[in-house]
């Protein structure tokens, strides 16, 4: 079942000026729910626009772009909300949680921005955060944790919700590689429970976990190729 | 939510509460310190009376107008309340073993030469006892009313009418007391007594009066007295043999409301540059965590937060702030109203409501303007570019 479909997505910054810039130039992508996909590429090649825009961070300026069916380059700032509440989860490389916030009260605001009733709130965080084993550190702020266990608070922030696709942008790039190493073990356990896992990468090693590679450059698909076969 | 985040960002909540609270606290404490003082001083002229005419007279020849003139103010009794000369006596009094002259604080008081009309000229009300009357003047009688401030030295809490008391090693009877008007201005107002003005021949040795005070019913009554006295004593004063001067006090009361206008309008602006400074820092602590709360609303994008939940939550934020910092503002504002009026003034000043309700408005509204711009603003952004901020 396709869950991503884009279709020959433009990004373009200053059209028409001299200093025009084209993130992406025409990338037409299919992505089947339950994969997990690798995007690399140097800097500059458009990887992070990529996954903006099948984030639904940014929409695309020319092209169209359907998850799960809907069409979302066409939707307002305030569907676009909604449909990141519900389908997407993000995983920064700069981890993203907000300081004055616990580690509870970070992953619950993903519940809270989809409407999730308190009474059924409390438990969902407990399970997300236990998933990701830090049930334990609830209660402390951001800057208290380790990086790698910020990481792993975001992560729970990204599942909590049950999206269609957790997006993770350079996830290891601010973590030792052992670190590192488990947050991708992380992300591998997640795919193999059903999640479609997107990982954006530069860092080859990392993407050779996935089950497919695709390789950008100068804001256009150069490769595209399964590790290893993957019932889709 | 927007508890926690209020709660989290102590200091900063704290730095914002603070420009409001003083910014509230200043006005409210310098217009009410002003208003005060206007209060005390047009409590200090209404007890000095308005609409006065006075009038300075001064003869070569040794000849007295009082009776002259007393009879035709009389006369004008649709336009005058009362006329009186102004004689003094100074010298000390003595009630058994009180003596004035023992009197610390105020030391001897000048005793009033007055008609029966003495206490209307001046605004002095008679708490006790009888005023002076005509038959007194006439008679000569040795009689006194004291003036509040000069009872309580001389008596204490006794009941003074019909004591002896001794003026200038004269014996004179006490028939009345006036109430206090002075306030804490003018004290010496109430550190008085008046005898009968014939009573000066005794006292000063001497028969004639040169200044006298009418009273006029009203302002516009005042002007016509002028007219009137000025006519009569230019029959009555033969140039050759003295002259005479005719004013009214209201011109020069009017000038004083011109100072005090003036004053508060002075007091007034550094009240409103404090609020003014007070509302920069508020613009200041709101705009220097712009770039802080851009992230933080990239962030709250991202995780799916809608641009509408995003902007209440600031708003709460920003109005439980600057709501609390007002009232805290109206507390401290009426607190310090209260203590500095019983510094400066010696009695309770209230703070204007609506002028604190404008202060307390104005900086939350300010507050919460700026509270809300980065928000505005950087909802508005694709979270992406928020994200972005450092």
């Amino acid at each position: 079942m396709k869950l991503i479909e884009l279709i020959d997505a433009y990004k373009i910054y200053n059209e028409g000026f001299e200093n025009e810039v084209r993130a992406l130039n025409g990338v037409s992508l299919t992505i089947e729910k339950g994969e997990f996909v690798s995007i690399v590429g140097q800097s500059g090649s458009g990887k992070s626009t990529l996954m903006n825009i099948l984030g639904c961070l940014d929409v695309p300026t020319y092209g169209e772009y359907f998850l799960n069916g809907q069409d979302v380059s066409v939707m307002t700032d305030a569907e676009l909300s909604k449909i990141r509440s519900r389908d997407v989860g993000f995983i920064f490389q700069g981890f993203n949680l907000i300081s004055t916030l616990t580690a509870y009260e970070n992953v619950e605001l993903a519940l809270i921005y989809q409407g999730v009733r308190a009474s059924q709130r409390h438990d969902r965080v407990m399970e997300a955060l236990e998933r990701v084993g830090l049930a334990d550190r609830a209660k402390n702020r951001p800057s208290q944790l380790s990086g790698g266990q910020q990481q792993r608070v975001a992560i729970a922030r990204a599942l909590v919700t049950n999206p269609s696709v957790i997006m993770a942008d350079e996830p290891t790039g601010a973590l030792d590689s052992k670190t590192g190493q488990q947050i991708l073990d992380l992300l591998k356990s997640l795919n193999d429970e059903g999640a479609t896992v997107i990982l954006i990468t530069h860092n080859m090693d990392l993407a050779c976990a996935s089950h497919r590679i695709i390789r950008l450059s100068d804001g256009k698909i150069v490769e595209d190729y399964r590790l290893r076969g993957v019932t889709a | 939510m927007a508890g926690k985040s209020i709660a989290a960002n102590k200091v900063r909540s704290f730095l914002t509460m603070l420009g409001i609270i003083i910014g509230v606290a200043a006005v409210i404490i310098l217009v009410s310190l002003v208003q005060g003082q206007n209060k005390q001083w047009k409590e200090y002229y209404e007890s000095l009376g308005t609409n006065r005419v006075n009038v300075s007279a001064y003869m070569w020849n040794g000849k007295d107008i009082t009776e002259d003139l007393y009879e035709y103010c009389l006369r004008l009794d649709d336009l005058v309340l009362g006329v009186t000369p102004n004689g003094y006596y100074y010298g000390n009094i003595r009630y058994q073993s009180k003596s004035t002259d023992g009197n610390r604080e105020y030391g001897t008081p000048s005793i009033a030469l007055g008609s029966d009309l003495y206490s209307v000229c001046n605004n002095y009300e008679l708490a006790m006892g009888r005023d002076i009357s005509y038959l007194d003047v006439q008679n000569y009688n040795q009689v006194v009313v004291l003036g509040a401030k000069l009872k309580e030295y001389l008596f204490d809490y006794k009941n003074p009418i019909g004591e002896q008391i001794s003026i200038g090693g004269h014996k004179f009877t006490v028939i009345g007391v006036y109430a206090a008007k002075g306030g804490t201005i003018n004290p010496y107002i109430d550190y008085t007594a008046v005898v009968p003005y014939t009573m000066n021949r005794m006292l000063n040795k001497n028969n004639t009066f040169g200044d006298f005070t009418i009273k006029a019913k009203s302002s516009e009554a005042t002007t016509e007295v002028i007219t009137r006295v000025t006519g009569f004593l230019t029959g009555l004063i033969d140039p050759n043999y003295g002259y005479f001067y005719v004013y009214s006090d209201n011109s020069w009361m009017e000038r004083e409301d011109e100072a005090n206008r003036m004053m508060s309008l002075v007091l007034g602006g550094i009240a409103g540059i404090s609020l003014l400074v007070g509302g920069i820092g508020i613009m200041n602590i709101m705009l220097v965590t712009v770039r802080e709360r851009t992230r933080e609303i990239g962030i709250r994008k991202a995780i799916g937060g809608s641009r509408r939940s995003i902007l209440i939550q600031f708003l709460i934020e920003a109005s439980v702030i600057c709501g609390t910092g007002g009232i805290l503002g109206i507390l401290l504002g009426v607190l310090g109203t209260l203590v500095a009026g019983k510094l400066i003034f010696q009695l309770v000043l209230y703070p204007d409501v609506a002028l604190s309700l404008g202060a307390v408005a104005f900086s939350v509204v300010l507050g919460i303007a700026f509270g809300m711009y980065p928000a505005v603003k950087a909802s508005a952004l694709q979270p992406v570019e928020a994200l972005r901020a450092e």
